[in-house]
């Protein structure tokens, strides 16, 4: 059982969490959802909601409202169809900050006095990184960072974050034949023994290392033409002119179901707030 | 009217010891559809982004002289609105795409321009360059040939007025090479717009074109009528242009004395039918026999070099003898193409397989619905020792094919045997001394930050003793030795696909997989390339060459694999694949233009270089 663990370990970095499925589910992540309600949401009254929840829970350490706040933004996630990489990191980045701990006290006769402010602890990172992952990766990259500007992000911010995700597919594409030039032609060390599996972890975490380089130099060769590029259509004259950004905007509108999802969300914090009060 | 006139135009690079456009004077009339030609490094591309004003206003240097276009003078212009009147697509045009969705992209520059109608002239522009339909889609949902229509409907949507094309063709397949020009075309006669394209495919100039001109040291040669200035073979070759196949025969053949001096050189196929209507086909018979015996040689010194056993270099003679045997008994009548078993039961018992496909399937995930099916019970197996070209249209599955070999991606279902052994269980690691790929994207094969390295990595992470012997010799053999020292990246293309082939031989695998080898280079190194291919035929085993380059396909594969919608459809000789109507209209498999000449001139004739058409046809 613990061999076939190891093994698995030291293989799975390569082979079945291949850059591929990376590049898979950062496209599904921003683009895979577009048709779902958070998508359709505007991008301005999702970033007040996010405001919202992403900031008060840390104020406040009343169990019943944490849990109001949890089970919200629970169900802005599934309804926002997030991929299956986010959720597991997010699983992953919220045990190991607290719910460790709280299993531990468990484990070693905690009672009710441990276990419930390590859940307190526990909820508001939840209900933060929830409320992130609704945000960030519902809405496309595109709405997001339009949404960012009205708030008067600079247009270069808004415009980077969209042309990340343009680029990352790309990048990711060729990072991963970078990798595959390396397996092809490297010679890992033998991993049939404990020690040689270690050693084969360490060997292909400084293959990943190495692959930068390569990755970096092409990049910095394919940019020349997209500077020029983008100079050719105007991106900085854009950059200056304020009607522009006005253009930008105006696809932004606020509808009848923002305002429905905004009255919904209201209605239940206020109705955690009164079990709050009541219990 | 004149749309562009430039007087005594003269530039240099920052920093440049030389100017690299000298004393350029040029007038370029309203509706042309002009040709830049000439050797690499010659400014082309340079002189092209003087009409759009980067040069000198992005890109800084030293600048004389006046450039006017569309009744601007670009140094007393800004960029902007200069951008809409000259558009400008780039060779690397995926480079040029910004946005994420089709129509976002395509209105791009309109809506940075701050134009009120952006997304109608977005939409507009992608009608006009055949890719309605396709506005909410994301750019990565788009084939190569759809991108650079992309890029091209960015530049359309300013609505400019001259549209200038760096080498618009050089990475697509035929049919999408068309659809493009057939797009060009419409711009020009219908809409009239003034068309600039770089470009070294002489076909296409001969076909579409109206003007030719000719750059030589950052100076204009001439600049003359389409015809005219393919006709002009010996200026053109001067400056490793290769006008039309029908041109070089033609040209040949008036050398020879065989055409009379007076008549003009054709430049297209239904001009060669006039010109060489007099001429009479005669069957050649001795060159088959000559390859027969070529197979030959080559087997035995494949042998040893590659320190195969006695036994083994006899059976490899022999499968190759065989297979000589088997075309010669096919050359001449053009058989329905084979299936794949048919091959393999007529030379069964002597070639040993090298490869072997048992209904592999395969699919790739999908950001959206449905996974993608690539392969769909695909059976496929080659011998050692053959030298096999794989062909089909842009998505045949080609690339994924060989990366399955290379056991860089495992199949869904089925299993994929090398040397008789599957590779279900195997690490890539450990296929490397038995097979080899060649990215279609040499820059992707350099690890390290010299090409002597990087063609040592292999042996030296093997610790082979003759390591650094080796080295030399593959620098050597691919006159790489003076550039040794420069990183990969930084070299010209041929000498990029050569430190690429260096590589890809190191370990000395029986097997070499090579992905387009020949692709989104000029013409010139193109044939340098094929040169290198060919020479390297002794020192392989089994070769495996995926392209879309029909010529090279004729010059170098003894077997050609014909792959459509992830299936082999057809499998064969040359003569059995090109001469089989029903396959190349199928699955739109262009031919050489000489093969097409020859075609035209005479229902059997099978020419696939200028050498067997001049052989074929002669006076009666």
């Amino acid at each position: 059982m613990q061999t076939k663990t190891k093994k698995k370990l030291s293989e799975n970095i390569l082979d079945k969490f291949s850059i591929d499925f990376l590049r898979n589910q950062v496209l599904k992540n921003a683009y895979g959802n577009d048709d779902t309600v958070i998508a359709a949401l505007d991008p301005r009254i999702l970033l007040v909601w996010y405001l919202f929840l992403g900031l008060v829970p840390w104020f406040v350490n009343n169990l019943w409202f944490l849990m109001g706040c949890f089970l919200l933004v629970l169900v802005t996630t599934i309804l926002a169809r997030v991929a299956g990489l986010v959720l597991l990191l997010f699983g992953v980045g919220v045990f190991t900050q607290t719910g460790y701990l709280l299993v531990v006290s468990l484990f070693f006769g905690g009672n009710a006095s441990t276990v419930v402010p390590l859940l307190i602890l526990t909820l508001k990172v939840a209900v933060c990184s929830l409320a992130s992952v609704t945000v960030f990766s519902g809405l496309d990259p595109d709405r997001l960072s339009n949404g960012l500007m009205w708030y008067g992000c600079p247009e270069r911010l808004s415009f980077s974050i969209s042309y990340a995700y343009r680029v990352l597919p790309m990048l990711m594409e060729e990072f991963q034949n970078i990798l595959l030039s390396y397996r092809m032609r490297g010679n890992p060390p033998e991993h049939e023994s404990f020690r040689g599996k270690v050693k084969y972890l360490i060997y292909q975490v400084r293959i990943v290392m190495h692959a930068f380089y390569p990755l970096m130099l092409n990049t910095a060769k394919r940019s020349r033409t997209t500077v020029e590029a983008l100079e050719i259509k105007g991106y900085r004259y854009a950059a200056v002119n304020k009607s522009v950004k006005k253009m930008k905007l105006s696809t932004l509108k606020v509808t009848y179901n923002d305002l429905l999802f905004l009255a919904v969300s209201f209605l239940w914090i206020a109705l955690s707030i009164l079990a709050s009060t009541l219990f | 009217m004149n749309i562009i006139e430039i007087e005594n135009l003269t530039y240099s690079y920052p920093a440049a010891a030389s100017p690299i456009l000298r004393d350029i004077s040029l007038q370029v009339e309203e509706g042309d559809f002009l040709a830049i030609v000439g050797n690499n490094g010659c400014g082309k591309s340079t002189f092209c982004k003087t009409l759009n004003g980067l040069i000198p206003h992005f890109i800084t240097g030293d600048f004389a002289g006046t450039v006017k276009v569309g009744g601007l003078d670009t140094l007393k212009s800004d960029v902007g609105t200069l951008a809409c009147k000259a558009g400008y697509v780039y060779q690397d045009f995926e480079n040029q795409i910004v946005r994420p969705t089709v129509l976002d992209d395509a209105s791009y520059a309109c809506l940075n321009y701050a134009m009120a109608d952006y997304k109608e002239r977005g939409r507009e522009a992608l009608a006009l360059c055949g890719l309605e339909g396709r506005e909410e889609d994301y750019i990565w949902q788009l084939s190569g040939g759809q991108t650079h229509l992309l890029a091209l409907a960015g530049a359309v949507s300013l609505r400019p007025e001259i549209l200038i094309l760096d080498e618009p063709i050089v990475q697509l397949d035929p049919s999408h090479a068309d659809r493009i020009y057939g797009v060009l075309r419409k711009l020009n006669e219908q809409y009239g717009k003034t068309i600039i394209v770089i470009e070294h495919h002489t076909e296409y100039i001969a076909d579409y074109c109206k003007h030719v001109m000719l750059m030589r040291d950052g100076g204009i040669a001439w600049k003359l009528p389409t015809a005219e200035a393919l006709r002009r073979v010996e200026e053109l070759l001067a400056c490793n242009i290769f006008p039309p196949q029908v041109t070089l025969a033609a040209h040949r053949m008036r050398r020879e004395g065989r055409l009379p001096k007076e008549q003009p050189l054709p430049t297209t196929v239904a001009e060669g039918r006039e010109a060489f209507r007099r001429l009479r086909y005669r069957a050649v018979q001795a060159a088959t026999g000559k390859t027969a015996d070529a197979e030959h040689a080559s087997a035995a010194q494949a042998a040893e070099a590659t320190h195969v056993s006695a036994a083994q270099a006899a059976e490899a003679t022999h499968a190759s003898a065989a297979q000589a045997a088997g075309k010669d008994v096919d050359a001449g009548h053009v058989s329905a193409a084979l299936a794949e078993g048919g091959t393999a039961g007529k030379a069964g018992s002597f070639g040993e397989s090298a490869v072997r496909f048992e209904d592999v399937s395969l699919s790739y995930r999908s950001v959206k619905g449905e996974d993608r099916l690539v392969f769909d019970h695909l059976n496929l197996s080659v011998r050692r020792g053959e030298k096999v070209a794989l062909i089909g249209s842009n998505g045949a599955g080609k690339s994924t094919l060989m990366k399955l070999l290379a056991g860089l991606l495992k199949p869904g279902a089925g299993e994929i045997f090398l040397n008789g052994e599957s590779i279900q269980r195997k690490k890539t690691e450990q296929l490397s001394r038995q097979i080899s790929l060649v990215y279609q994207n040499p820059e992707e094969m350099f690890i390290k930050d010299t090409i002597e390295a990087d063609i040592a990595y292999a042996m030296q992470v093997r610790h082979l003793e003759n390591c650094r012997v080796r080295t030399g010799e593959l620098l050597e053999r691919f006159r790489l030795t003076e550039l040794r020292d420069r990183d990969g990246r930084l070299l010209s293309g041929g000498q990029m696909r050569r430190a690429g082939l260096g590589i890809g031989i190191g370990l000395n695998p029986g097997i070499l997989l090579l992905d387009e080898p020949t692709a989104n280079l000029d013409i010139a190194t193109r044939k340098e390339i094929m040169r290198t291919l060919s020479d390297m035929k002794d020192v392989t085993e089994t070769v495996m060459i995926a392209t879309h380059d029909m010529q090279l396909v004729c010059e170098w594969a003894e077997r050609i694999v014909v792959l459509c919608q992830g299936k082999v459809v057809a499998d064969g000789t040359r003569d059995e694949i090109f001469g089989n109507r029903a396959v190349t209209e199928r699955v739109g498999i262009r031919p050489p233009e000489i093969f097409t000449m020859g075609r035209a001139l005479h229902g059997d004739a099978l020419c696939y270089t200028i050498d067997e058409f001049i052989q074929s046809f002669q006076e009666a």
